[in-house]
């Protein structure tokens, strides 16, 4: 299966199609790092050129009227067929670039379904992309991540917390602010996410990056609880439990609509946690 | 026929002759440069838990991923703290420098160098803000986007008029030290074999480096111009590439964004803008959300109003009216969504990305009331004047491409 390296960095869209992905023709050898950057002033090595000429932003700005000649046509021949040569392999790599990022982004069709493994080839890791902003429906449904814990008190007792709402700890941190940090309005709900798409609907993971986005859940959880410093305080956590709250944002009051506004939980099995999980963020 | 070829000549000189647009190409790198510094400085408290080897997204969950993705990231080079921090303060100084235009091209690789190493490190902390930098800041290398508007061009042009009264100018240092060092990392990186996995943007390091060597030494080659009027062909055309694709890159946005809009019922029947507003992690300001959504004629507007937007603009940009028109209207919306749904930095991205569509003619506007405001600055403070920055040059304007 075709998996998506970075799982739409989007922020929303929640109908996605699980998989929209295809390629062109175009080998996947045609491909190239475009050549030389080479520079005029901004190229951190001054070159004076010949010509003294290191200001070309004028552009020929006090030349007389008739276009200096410039570009192909200073060239002497040979020089000319080297930079025709380069210019039709600049033009034809960004011509196929394009042409593989559009149908990475267009719905699986014809010409992407027959050629995904080149598209695929070609966009990732560096080109991928994702602009199902808000679409095709936008979210409509608040969904919380909340925790509790199993802690082992100096005594040796074992006591579990109630349900601590991280997002609504991520909620309260956005409110009023001007600029939310990441840590507030993507890590969690995120990593969430992750872990949905990498999970069974029996909450059982599916493949490597169902292991990943288990222990990178559980890393989030652990450096959360322990910012309580009471319950940091309290003893060591032993095992944690998550379950996501998930409520759907009633409609408008001018429109008709009704939905159901009670909460419908998704809780996974009690996890232990490692030596591993409790060095987050502990510098 | 003959026509045909005339316009087929002139519009090769165009490519090959010049690197169009360049206050466009300006104001995207100062705008993608001052994103992403901005951000920086912004998650300074919190770059340990989003970039950080003990962050969350550890290490060794990081390193799991790419092996399997074979995304490019410095800081997968060695799980040290110290590591990491010098990274961060470089990521933060390499946008310094390409925002403020020294040595452009080499800030340029440092800049993509910098958002490339932390957001493959820690791919589901991003959201669509970093997406749009991480593709631009790739593309940015390709252009020469440091003609105006930049520490470079200022030095350019201070040498130019001490040679055009006469004076020797004295050879550049910083450039061929700078390269040297970059250089000594490339090699240092390539033995101890760092560069695993993707070829995409190793190749592109070592490509970019050799072609600044080669520049500096075809400035220096005094036989003949040729070589070096060969390479300022060939970076016109890379550079001109480069903001052809970026400018494309900025339509497949909007046109994904809007024609996947078109399917989504709530998109259809006018409530879609309601719900984003009323999600926990989307709205700081909920009173200012509730006002907003209060009425359902007003929702219906904003939400065909921005599917229709998103899905024309690619097509507007054959009648620069219209066009204009739209640039205003999406940098407005983006403005409010800022605010709004709480996406500063995304805003921002996305602002700058349709700043690659402004006229000329407004941007020159804007540079010349950027550098009156400076001026007025650094008379207030009592120092001495600062001769004006040159005059933006007729000509220049003439030879940008999508002068709008």
């Amino acid at each position: 299966m075709p998996e998506r390296k970075r799982d739409g960095a989007g922020m929303d869209a929640y109908d996605e199609e699980p998989e929209a992905l295809g390629g062109p023709a175009g080998p996947a050898g045609a491909r190239r790092a475009g050549g030389p950057g080479t520079s005029g002033e901004d190229t951190g090595l001054e070159g004076p050129g010949p010509t003294g000429t290191g200001t070309e932003d004028t552009g020929g700005a006090d030349a007389p009227d008739p276009a200096p000649r410039a570009g192909l046509a200073a060239l002497s021949p040979r020089y000319r067929l080297v930079a025709g040569g380069a210019l039709a392999v600049v033009a034809a790599v960004a011509a196929v670039h394009l042409g593989m990022v559009f149908l990475s982004l267009a719905p699986a069709n014809t010409v992407s379904k027959r050629h995904a493994k080149a598209v695929e080839g070609w966009v990732y890791p560096e080109f991928e992309q994702n602009w199902k902003l808000f679409a095709p429906n936008p979210l409509q449904q608040n969904v919380a991540v909340q925790v509790r814990a199993q802690i082992r008190g100096e005594g040796g007792d074992l006591r579990t917390t109630g349900w601590t709402d991280l997002s609504a700890e991520d909620g309260a941190a956005i409110d009023g602010n001007l600029l939310p940090s990441h840590t507030q309005q993507n890590e969690l709900r995120r990593a969430w996410d992750f872990l949905g798409t990498t999970h069974g609907t029996d909450n059982r993971p599916v493949g490597v990056r169902g292991a990943l986005s288990e222990q990178y859940v559980r890393r989030i959880v652990v450096l959360r609880l322990r910012r309580d410093e009471d319950l940091d305080r309290a003893g060591t956590i032993e095992r944690v439990q998550v379950r996501s709250r998930t409520v759907n944002v009633p409609p408008p009051a001018w429109s008709r609509e009704k939905v159901s506004t009670s909460p419908a939980y998704r809780v996974l099995p009690w996890w232990t946690v490692t030596g591993d999980e409790t060095e987050a963020g502990a510098r | 026929m003959n026509r045909l070829s005339q316009t087929l000549a002139q519009g090769l000189e165009r490519v090959t002759g010049a690197a169009l647009g360049p206050y466009q190409s300006a104001v995207i790198r100062i705008g993608f440069a001052g994103t992403w510094l901005l951000f920086l400085l912004r998650e300074f408290p919190h770059r340990q838990e989003l970039y950080g080897p003990a962050g969350p997204w550890s290490w060794n969950l990081a390193h799991q991923l790419i092996a399997d993705n074979h995304a490019f990231t410095v800081l997968m080079w060695s799980d040290s703290r110290l590591w990491f921090e010098v990274c961060y303060l470089l990521a933060l100084l390499a946008s310094a420098a390409l925002l403020v235009g020294w040595r452009t091209r080499t800030a340029a690789v440092l800049f993509m160098v910098g958002v490339l190493s932390l957001q493959n490190r820690s791919v589901f902390m991003g959201d669509g803000g970093d997406n749009v930098l991480h593709l631009m800041s790739l593309y940015l290398v390709f252009t020469r986007c440091g003609q105006v508007w930049s520490l470079d061009a200022r030095r350019a042009g201070r040498a130019e008029a001490a040679r055009a009264r006469g004076e020797r100018v004295p050879g550049d240092r910083v450039g061929p030290v700078l390269w040297a060092l970059s250089g000594a990392v490339l090699v240092t990186a390539a033995v101890t074999g760092r560069f695993g996995g993707g070829w995409l943007v190793p190749a592109l390091l070592w490509a970019v480096w050799a072609g600044l060597g080669l520049w500096w030494a075809a400035g220096r080659w005094t036989r003949s111009q040729q070589p070096w009027m060969l390479l300022d062909v060939l970076a016109n055309v890379l550079h001109n590439a480069g903001l052809v694709v970026i400018m494309a890159e900025a339509c497949l946005i909007y046109a994904t964004a809007g024609w996947y809009k078109i399917q989504g019922s709530r998109w259809q029947d006018g409530t879609a803008v309601y719900y984003p507003l009323h999600l926990d992690y989307f709205s700081p300001w909920p009173a200012l959300a509730d006002l907003m959504s209060a009425s359902g004629v007003l929702m219906m507007i904003v939400t065909y109003g921005t599917v229709m937007v998103q899905v024309a603009f690619p097509f507007t940009l054959f009648n620069r009216r219209v066009k204009n028109v739209l640039l205003v209207l999406m940098m407005a919306e983006h403005a409010v969504i800022a605010v709004v749904l709480g996406l500063p930095f995304f805003s921002l991205a996305m602002i700058t990305a349709d700043a690659v569509f402004l006229p000329t003619a407004f941007l020159l506007f804007l540079g010349g009331w950027a550098s009156r405001a400076r001026g007025r600055l650094i008379r207030r403070g009592g120092t001495r004047r600062v001769p004006p920055p040159r005059a933006p040059e007729e000509s220049t304007a003439g030879h940008v491409g999508f002068r709008a």
